[in-house]
């Protein structure tokens, strides 16, 4: 077989990428080898050699990691299709700006994008690192070798290894297409591009901020393997803190970018699901958090080096356990988000299961060489009670990973040949808070009680009774505040009332701590940050999530009918007719285009008990259409901002017709048309026969009348061009059991020789009426059947014409005519005649016009009357014109068509949730985050052995 | 002993009684039958019946959608969604549902569709292979 010359393609790049591909594994499995050799031999003077190959190796790693970026870049951002990458997550219409977001929508851009934050972190650690280099590299290296086998491509037999991002398309599936040499010029209509849900710029920022929090949690994790290895048990401790306040400030806020993205732009109605996907992230940070507690006693006392040693390790490999559990397709039938199957599940496995050993191995080599301490910790000491909250923070993770795993045990028996089918509980949410509430409540109580100690309990007798004055005063306003937060909120259950007591007390605590109970000191804004945030974030929960109100629900029409929870949540909004729903007087007002969203204006107004208006706002939730306009992407919410609450809405459906071309024409081909013809201002009356419940018919009567006929119609889908032929046929309508009249007008229009049809639809009554070609030939003569009288006079001179008589009242030098465009060098002028009938003037400006040494004219129409007229010709001596007059006959009958049952197209489904006191969960969870990191810059401030 | 061994071994024997009770609420897939048996709220996993009739008109009442689904013993009910009709609910084939069973139908009140990404793949190949 003759192998195909295909044209059109890039292949260098597909070479050089796969090239830098292998190249970077190689380099990172060398440099760790060298690292571990520089580890190993540390006392020798061979160490430093390793350590020169060991850069050697990350510097190509590196380097080559960033070449492999490029190259993907650089052939998304031309848009070579011939690659599979560049064919699944690009499209001819993608805005540039979102070729990042292409980039790593994909899993093997996911990967790269953790490689890259790999290197980055890797190289301010090669500079920074000083002693710790080697072992800190070494990781580093070690990690980038598994998740480079992800993109590594290589076939062994059957055996598949990654999967390799700059594959060509036609090596991946066998279509016909792949038979024609110039197939790649066929590849950019089908291309399916970037997911309209992630096209905006949650989907730029969320992704490199998440991975760049899950790369950094690597580095405690290298940190504290380098201190177990060198069995250098206590000068680790520094840099891995400031680097553990690290991870913990950016973890935690790619976390809060993801909830602030499924709160914000996505339809979830809500910032926090207990999914799989979000958990296994959590978890991860709040075992940092535990780590980074320990490591602050180990640091000032000296105690629990071990547990910082497990927490740093736990939280990284957790990291790994995220990434398997995400991207293996596991969590397929229980998240909303996780990543469909790729087969690279045994990879994974190795990569966590060597993660694991590596674990293993150091704490066994490492921790019986760590200090023990004869002394137990004070009762009253800080350390005591950080100790027992970070506990607290690893038992949130133990439970919380227990319910997440559930998909695992289904796999690991299936591993077995058992089936067991379980599936993640039947309400999640309350499954979750009813446990983490009281994680929450007992770590209220500890960060704020251990604020008031000091380590190791130094003085504590003399201080006991100022410390116990504090506290005191601290619950009681926790408690007066506890209560007068329940006169906005509505805190119904006593463990959720415990809950907001003891956020109230962590608060207090640490505004007396920090400002009153010992003078100020800006070292202490870190932790009071962090800890009065948790208290506020958990405020903002009780608010948000137990008082979260769907404004769009019929309760009234529902309550006792259905349980609560299925009660609907959404309403239907007619156009123009308002609905009063609990509170709220909503009504949609109409909708407009902008590019590829359509917004839908939804008027909110509170209503007070006497019937008037309060407050009132406007919302425009819109529906996303993708790029050929066919078919709704995408739905985005539109939310109304108060300082004190959010009202978030978005619309649930749209007509079908809206929301679908292909259901549209379908829904316009089922309609029964039927032709009906009438004289101007005759009426025409015409049933429909509609079945009820089989046998019983039911006949509704309409009636019908043409009032006129409009030549320059207006039609809200129509625009008008030059040269169009528009009939527009007014009409009254009207459905005899109801006193409304409908005054419509269909519109039938002309351009090249093509027919446009733009019906009038009457949602009240549903009816559609259209015009056709006959509504058309019978109201516009062709000029050959009009025959023309000439006439000729002077200004100020009538005629009389079938009984009407025609003045020439003057000329207009700038005349406006709807065909009339002036040109340079034009001669044109338009003679002004006044038709006198039925007692009533009217005017038509017929125009003459000379251009280019050849006279035209341009005629002018009375409808009403049926007259045309053409100026001919004008006498320049005796300022005499030429006039030719026809008349036509009235229009006969005029045919139009009629659909009865026509689909209403009117109306929006919408859901709107109110969320009062969200922004204290945003302001908690901000500080907490601002808490992390102003420790960071602290630790990095000050001048501490490295 | 020291009193952190205490309570971290309070904590953990805790740890194992709280993993038990939570285990509790782990739930498994049951059938249409078994649904019907218990009358309790259950998850459902099925494959969407896409020859059959889909019935969602707003007009009438936006929070309601029907359609049908066949469990994996092969039982074939009328399921009744309490929401609007999805997004491309058309092009999903498994779906897992969380509600109870009335007399003749399955009243969900939750329902997670398998992402639609997945067969949009397909779709295109399809449009490939014919042109």
């Amino acid at each position: 077989m003759n192998e195909i010359q295909y044209t059109g393609e890039h292949l260098i790049f597909g070479q050089i990428g796969h090239f830098f591909i292998i190249l970077s594994f190689v380099a990172s499995i060398f440099g760790a080898i060298a690292y571990f050799n520089a580890v190993q031999k540390r006392n020798q003077a061979i160490s430093s050699s390793w350590i020169k190959f060991g850069r050697l190796g990350f510097w190509i790693h590196g380097f080559s990691v960033f070449a492999i970026i490029g190259i993907i870049f650089y052939i998304m951002a031309n848009k070579y299709y011939e690659y599979s990458y560049v064919f699944e997550h690009v499209s001819e219409d993608l805005p540039y700006k979102y070729i990042l977001s292409a980039f790593w929508e994909g899993q093997e851009g996911s990967f790269l994008l953790w490689m890259f934050w790999h290197v980055v972190l890797g190289a301010i650690l090669l500079f920074k690192a000083g002693k710790w280099e080697a072992p800190v590299l070494f990781c580093f290296l070690f990690v980038e070798i598994f998740i480079g086998t992800m993109i590594l491509g290589l076939h062994f037999g059957e055996i598949k290894i990654g999967s390799n991002p700059m594959v060509l398309f036609r090596d991946t599936a066998a279509l016909p297409l792949f038979a024609k040499e110039d197939y790649v010029l066929q590849l950019a209509q089908f291309a399916d591009g970037l997911n309209p849900l992630l096209q905006n710029y949650w989907m730029t920022i969320h992704p490199p901020t998440l991975f760049l929090g899950f790369a950094s949690t690597l580095v405690p994790f290298a940190y504290a393997i380098g201190g177990l290895w060198t069995k250098d048990h206590k000068e680790w401790l520094s840099p891995a803190l400031k680097w553990g306040l690290f991870s913990g400030g950016i973890l935690g806020t790619g976390i809060l970018m993801g909830s602030a993205w499924a709160y914000e732009a996505l339809t979830f109605g809500g910032y926090w699901a207990w999914d799989p996907v979000e958990n296994t992230s959590l978890v991860p940070w709040l075992v940092m958090l535990a780590g980074i507690h320990t490591n602050l006693i180990a640091k000032s006392t000296g105690y629990s080096i071990k547990s910082t040693y497990l927490f740093y390790l736990l939280s990284f490999l957790l990291i790994v356990y995220s990434t398997t559990l995400t991207r293996s397709g596991v969590l397929g039938d229980t998240s909303v988000h996780a990543f469909t199957e790729m087969g690279l599940e045994n990879q994974l496995l190795i990569f966590i299961f060597s993660i694991v050993l590596l674990c293993a191995y150091h704490m066994i080599k490492g921790f019986p060489s760590v200090a023990k301490h004869e002394k137990e910790e004070a009762f009253f000491s800080k350390e005591f009670w950080m100790f027992i909250g970070s506990l607290i923070l690893i038992f949130s993770s133990v439970l919380i990973t227990f319910t997440s795993s559930i998909p695992v045990y289904n796999k690991v028996a299936g591993l077995f040949n058992y089936d067991l089918g379980l599936t993640s509980p039947i309400e999640p949410v309350e499954h979750y808070n009813k446990y983490q509430l009281w994680i929450a409540i007992f770590i209220g109580l500890f960060s704020a009680f251990a604020q008031y100690l000091r380590y190791k309990a130094s003085n504590w007798d003399n201080r006991k009774s100022k410390v116990l004055k504090h506290v005191g005063v601290c619950l009681l306003l926790a408690g007066l505040v506890s209560y007068l937060t329940t006169l906005w909120i509505e805190v119904n259950a006593w463990q959720y009332i415990m809950m907001m007591f003891f956020a109230y007390f962590t608060i207090f605590a640490n505004l007396d701590v920090l400002l009153t109970f010992t003078k100020y000191n800006k070292t202490k804004l870190a932790s009071f940050t962090a800890h009065a945030g948790f208290g506020i974030m958990l405020i903002g929960i009780l608010a948000s999530g137990l008082n979260k109100k769907h404004i769009s629900t019929n309760a009234f029409a529902q309550r006792g009918l259905l349980p609560d929870d299925m009660l609907g949540k959404n309403v239907l909004l007619l156009k123009d007719s308002p609905m009063h729903i609990n509170g709220y007087k909503v009504t949609y007002t109409g909708d407009s285009i902008v590019d590829n969203t359509r917004y839908f204006k939804v008027n909110y107004q509170r209503i007070d008990k006497n019937g008037n208006t309060y407050e009132e706002f406007n919302l425009a939730p819109n529906a996303l259409y993708d790029s050929k306009f066919t078919k709704i992407a995408a739905y985005n919410p539109s939310t109304k901002r108060y300082l004190t609450k959010d009202i978030f809405s978005h619309i649930a459906g749209l007509p079908p017709g809206e929301s679908d071309i292909e259901e549209a024409k379908a829904r316009e081909d089922s309609l029964n048309w039927r032709t009906f013809e009438t004289l101007i201002g005759e009426d025409l009356v015409f049933s429909d026969t509609v079945k009820i419940n089989g046998d019983s018919l039911y006949i509704k009567k309409f009636k019908a009348q043409i009032t006129g006929i409009n030549k320059s119609p207006e039609h809200p889908e129509y625009e008008q061009e030059a040269g169009d032929i528009a009939l527009g046929i007014k009409m009254n309508v009207q459905f005899l059991e109801k006193e409304q009249v409908h005054e419509i007008e269909p519109v039938i229009v002309v351009r090249s020789s093509l027919l446009y049809n733009y019906p009038a639809q009457i949602n009240d009554i549903a009816l559609k009426i259209k015009l056709n070609e006959n509504t058309l030939s019978e109201t516009y003569l062709l000029e050959d059947q009009l025959s023309y009288q000439d006439f000729n006079f002077n200004q100020g001179q009538s005629i009389n014409f079938n009984g009407k008589k025609i003045t020439f009242a003057g000329f207009e030098q700038k005349p406006i005519h709807p065909d009339y465009i002036a040109e340079e060098g034009d001669i044109a002028v338009a003679a002004t005649l006044q038709i006198e009938s039925d007692n009533q003037v009217r005017t038509a400006s017929p125009v003459f016009l000379i251009r280019g040494n050849r006279p035209f004219n341009l005629k002018a129409e009375v409808e009403e009357l049926g007259l045309h007229f053409r100026f001919t010709k004008i006498d320049p001596n005796s300022g005499k014109i030429y006039i030719s007059i026809a008349a036509q006959e009235s229009p006969g009958k005029l045919p139009f068509e009629i659909a009865t049952n026509s689909f209403r197209s009117d109306y929006i489904v919408l859901e709107a949730i109110e969320f009062p006191g969200i922004n204290l969960f945003w302001l908690g969870t901000i500080m907490m985050m601002l808490g992390l990191f102003f420790g960071m810059f602290m630790k990095f401030s000050q001048k501490e052995l490295a | 002993m020291k009193k952190i061994h205490i309570i971290a071994m309070v904590l953990i024997i805790l740890s194992v009684g709280v993993l038990f009770m939570a285990s509790n609420d782990i739930a498994t897939y049951s059938t249409f039958s078994e649904a019907h048996a218990s009358g309790k709220k259950v998850k459902v996993a099925g494959q969407l019946m896409k020859e059959k009739d889909m019935f969602y008109d707003p007009v009438k009442d936006p929070n309601y959608f029907s359609f049908h689904l066949k469990d994996v013993e092969g039982t074939e009910t009328k399921v009744v969604l309490l929401g609007a009709k999805p997004q491309d609910f058309e092009l999903s084939e498994q779906v897992v549902l969380t509600g109870k069973m009335t007399d003749e139908e399955f009243l969900a009140t939750e329902m997670l569709v398998k992402c639609p990404s997945k067969y949009k793949n397909e779709e295109e190949y399809l449009k490939l292979e014919q042109g």
